[in-house]
């Protein structure tokens, strides 16, 4: 029997009723009278000079309100990595140059979206033609084509608006390297010194789409007389939207109002800022009219963030035994035309990497390399799904050339509850081994794996971890929570819900700790102004600290209810216990006073209090800033999730298909609050996970996206779902509500290496670029033909 | 120079909506969506993919789900359309349908499940005892990023048990 009533259930959706009836009102569905519709001139070319920009035969159409170019915009910059070596570098429209085909050249603004759309074909663009360069191994070579001059800050970065005492400098792009990494701890040479047995791979993984089902869109709209600034948009984290529209459009972050609107999925690629939303900001300014602006497909796909580019080769000593004593990984990001969040994903994933398996002595180094191509940004595990299908094929391989079991390996590297990470993070809680142990036998490792080649079929293997929020500043939440007059409570939360289920596990959280049942809490749908701070929905923050700080809230007006009910009923606190809405003696269950009662009480006894709870949360509590990017030194975050995941596959050798028959997620996330929801969740991440191994890739020629839509590029239709088992092996973490943790990004990365694993499993060939197409697969088995 | 657009010539439209019917003059290149949406206010059809591949604007046409992006509200002339607004009666009851994907927790951002609703709604209107093979390939033309579709799956599978259920009882008590 659990010893929770509402924790640990399977609840419906607090937010299902409004979503199920159609009445769930999405950005894309917000309406402001006399609004306007933007629409946006994107570059043909992936490299050119603009010469000019003639809008004057669009700025005569009638209905046409306002044209924007570069010039109006000139000298905003922003961008997710934004510190003083590396000062942002996007702008929200193209100045003297365009980089990559997709961007924004121009923008227009008229009645209605037809208009807008004619107007664009009006305006002509004088461009003069550079040489690109697409491939970043070509574009780090002495004569490359440079993308970027010197990058300069007019203003202070965001990291002195938050409070690191370095000044900006300027960073000149020496063959297109935007960001370098250099993390190490032990002594790699002497580990391979010790080594019995040394082997390197190489691996490459494309692009994807986060594919979130809402297109990316917002609604703005400038007051001039109060001069505000409210708007509707999709965003992860409404505070880093709102102190990037006031760094780039010169409003007071107090004048800006983030509305609450449900977001249409995200997966990390809502997080960052985007132009398009900087631009309606600007627009609503200078005419002073409600602007809205909704991207097609085909611009989230070459406009937007899609998932980083890797290139990874890693080379690993292990004793004969297996034991891993060395490691040096060497990553090569694709970063595109801009740096977006390359910087972070090279760092990310070595980070989320090292608690998972204890390698002894690591180097890891990487680079971010300018291309004219779009840029790119987290997607769900944020370079953890591309490091770890390297790594995990390479532990794959290393176990088939020493004739180990691949479980025995993982199981072998193990690291233990309790170990201290070289960058100080303490494993408190470590459900790994279990996970890893439970996926196994799930799929039946001990009686399959080696043993169904000849029915072309296969199992394997993938693990994972995943921090729970980290210290980007300021990477914390604050709840607070009132007392109604009918004894309920409301919660004034400003976690936004993109589907991971916040309003209904944090309102979980409340009712348990102050014995309320889950319709007893409301979760406020309010605004910017009212919520308090919040940064925690992105980075797997969620329930680790935005529900920590729900948690530390309910805890906060729990005692300050027991503290009247003591004085009404005259017993001692800890003699009473809530449950039902009421308070009650233990000793003698007729005493009891409702929380209406309470609350009447206490303002008329205690000039007026109405009893308001407040909570915080902090993700890395020691910590200030972020740690160090470049050195990976420095507090990550507090708890770890993980996961482990197996597969089972048929290859189909005359068409090369790879046919998954069962997929098998083990999580440690500490503890399911709403177990539908966390359920949900490795679902999702099976089938996404599913779709990176077999086919999802966004494929470019000359800098130009070939399948910017949903017929060319391909996720996982309803069809597609294999039998996917879930089991929850969570160990409770000491810092988070209840014990909870990350479960949102973790087993995605695990499921993609089982897949691998699992087709080499079947057929011998080991697969080294994702995803595993058809072509591919036909090709790398008959290259093996070959060899034989 | 002058700059002009080209007059487009309205015309009527017929037509009726959850159950309203309505005489409305519509642009002829008008989407069947864009009219509910913009001039009906009905926000609950969503619109994902704009080429006709994704399922989040599907709406019911007399009986058949059709994705409503892809289809011209003057082709719908005469006939009746039933949106995600018009499934719950006014009294706020939710059909067996809706009440299954809240209680499976079917979906998550919930932008697909007004489209997969209507898919549901329909497919099982057209197949009284679908197997989860022939329900797989039904929704195939929704899609989904959230949820990996099983939980989808798995409650429209607990509806078609239920009914069945509910047609044999009553059949046992006629």
């Amino acid at each position: 029997m659990s010893e929770f009533s509402i924790v640990g259930k399977h609840v419906r959706r607090k937010d299902g009723l409004l979503k199920i009836t159609g009445q769930a009102k999405y950005t894309f569905d917000v309406v402001l009278p006399g609004m306007l519709h933007g629409k946006l001139l994107r570059s043909p070319l992936p490299h050119a000079k603009i010469l000019n920009i003639d809008t004057s035969k669009a700025a005569k159409l009638p209905g046409v309100e306002l044209i924007l170019t570069g010039k109006d915009t000139k000298g905003i910059r922003y961008g997710f990595v934004d510190t003083p070596n590396h000062p942002a570098e996007e702008r929200p429209i193209a100045e003297e140059k365009v980089r990559f085909i997709g961007e924004t050249v121009a923008a227009v603004f008229a009645d209605d979206i037809d208009i807008a759309e004619e107007a664009l074909d009006l305006i002509d663009v004088d461009y003069d033609p550079l040489p690109a360069v697409f491939d970043p191994e070509e574009a780090m070579k002495d004569g490359a084509p440079q993308i970027h001059d010197t990058i300069t800050r007019d203003t202070s970065c965001a990291w002195e608006d938050w409070g690191v005492a370095r000044k900006t400098h300027s960073y000149t792009p020496m063959n297109n390297v935007a960001a370098r990494v250099f993390i190490g701890y032990g002594d790699i040479d002497k580990g391979f010194a010790e080594a019995d047995y040394i082997r390197e791979d190489r691996f490459k993984i494309p692009a994807t789409s986060h594919m979130a089902m809402e297109p990316h869109c917002i609604v703005a709209s400038w007051n001039p007389f109060e001069e505000r600034l409210d708007v509707w948009l999709n965003h992860m984290a409404f505070e880093l939207k709102r102190y990037w529209l006031h760094k780039t459009l010169g409003i007071p972050i107090s004048k800006i109002v983030v509305h609450h609107a449900y977001i249409g999925g995200a997966f990390g690629g809502k997080a960052p800022v985007f132009d398009f939303e900087i631009i309606a900001g600007f627009a609503t300014k200078r005419i002073c009219k409600p602007v809205k602006i909704v991207l097609t497909r085909e611009e989230v796909f070459s406009s937007c963030r899609n998932s980083h580019r890797f290139d990874i080769t890693i080379k690993t000593g292990v004793k004969k035994d297996g034991t891993i004593v060395a490691q040096h990984t060497k990553v090569i990001v694709d970063a595109g035309a801009y740096k977006g969040s390359a910087p972070v994903a090279m760092f990310f994933c070595h980070a989320v990497g090292d608690p998972c398996l204890d390698r002894k002595n690591v180097r890891h180094e990487g680079v971010a390399v300018y291309t004219n191509k779009n840029f790119n940004f987290a997607r769900r595990g944020h370079g953890s799904p591309q490091m770890r299908f390297a790594t995990d094929s390479h532990y794959d391989q290393i176990c088939e050339d020493l004739g180990i079991d691949p479980v025995e390996f993982l199981l072998k590297n193990l690291r233990k509850k309790g170990d201290v990470l070289p960058n100080g993070d303490r494993l408190n809680s470590y459900g790994l081994p279990e996970c890893i142990r439970r996926v196994a036998e799930e799929i039946g490792w001990k009686e399959k794996r080696g043993k169904q080649r000849n029915m072309n079929r296969g199992v394997g293997v993938g693990i994972n971890g995943m921090f729970s929020g980290s210290a980007y500043w300021p990477f914390s939440c604050a709840a607070i929570l009132k007392l109604e007059h009918d004894g309920k409570v409301a919660l004034l939360h400003g976690d936004c819900e993109f589907g991971q289920g916040a309003e209904t596990s944090y309102s979980q959280i409340v009712a348990e700790v102050l014995g309320l049942s889950l319709e007893d809490v409301t979760y406020v749908r309010g605004n910017s102004d009212v919520w308090p701070t919040n940064y925690s929905n992105f980075l797997s923050g969620g329930i680790f600290v935005g529900g920590g700080a729900a948690y530390n809230a309910a805890i906060d007006l729990r005692e300050k209810i027991v503290k009247v009910a003591s004085e009404i009923l005259r017993v001692m606190p800890e003699e009473i216990e809530l449950k039902e809405g009421k308070a009650v003696s233990k000793k003698d269950p007729r005493r009891s006073c409702t929380f209406a009662e309470i609350k009447r009480y206490n303002i008329q006894k205690h000039m007026g209090d109405p009893l308001i709870g407040f909570g915080y949360k902090k993700a890395v509590p020691e910590i200030e800033f972020y740690p160090s990017l470049s050195k990976g030194t420095g507090r990550f975050t507090d708890a770890y999730g993980f996961a482990a995941a197996a597969a089972e596959v048929e290859v189909d050798k005359d068409t090369g298909r790879t046919k998954v028959l069962k997929i098998v997620v083990a999580h440690d996330c500490g503890r399911e609050i709403n177990p539908g929801t966390v359920v949900g969740q490795m679902y999702s991440q099976a089938v996404q996970g599913m779709g990176d191994a077999l086919f999802e890739e966004i494929m470019d020629e000359s800098g130009r996206i070939m399948n910017p839509n949903l017929i060319d590029y391909e996720i996982p239709r309803a069809f597609d779902v294999p039998e996917i088992v879930v089991i929850d092996c969570s160990d409770p973490d000491p810092n988070g509500p209840f014990g909870a943790k990350e479960a949102g990004e973790c087993a995605r990365a695990a499921v993609i290496s089982a897949i691998a694993n699992a087709i080499y499993d079947a057929t011998g060939v080991r697969v080294n670029r994702l995803p595993v197409t058809p072509e591919r697969m036909l090709n790398l088995l008959r290259a093996k033909d070959k060899d034989q | 120079m002058e700059v002009q657009r080209k007059a487009v010539q309205k015309k009527l439209l017929k037509i009726r909506v959850n159950g309203k019917d309505y005489e409305v003059m519509v642009k002829p290149n008008r989407t069947l969506l864009d009219f509910l949406r913009q001039d009906l206010g009905l926000t609950g059809t969503k619109q994902a993919c704009m080429d006709n591949s994704c399922g989040a604007c599907t709406v019911i046409v007399d009986k058949m789900a059709v994705k409503s992006c892809n289809i011209l509200a003057l082709q719908v002339y005469g006939r009746e359309v039933t949106t995600i607004e018009g499934l719950a009666s006014p009294d706020g009851k939710l059909t067996d349908l809706q009440e299954a994907f809240l209680d499976f927790n079917a979906f998550q951002c919930g932008f697909c499940a007004p489209g997969k609703v209507m898919s549901a709604t329909a497919m099982l209107e057209e197949m009284e005892d679908p197997t989860e093979e022939d329900v797989r390939r039904d929704m195939e033309g929704n899609l989904c990023r959230c949820t990996g579709y099983k939980q989808y799956i798995d409650a429209i599978m607990y509806v078609v048990k239920k009914r069945k259920e509910l047609k044999q009882q009553k059949a046992k008590e006629v």
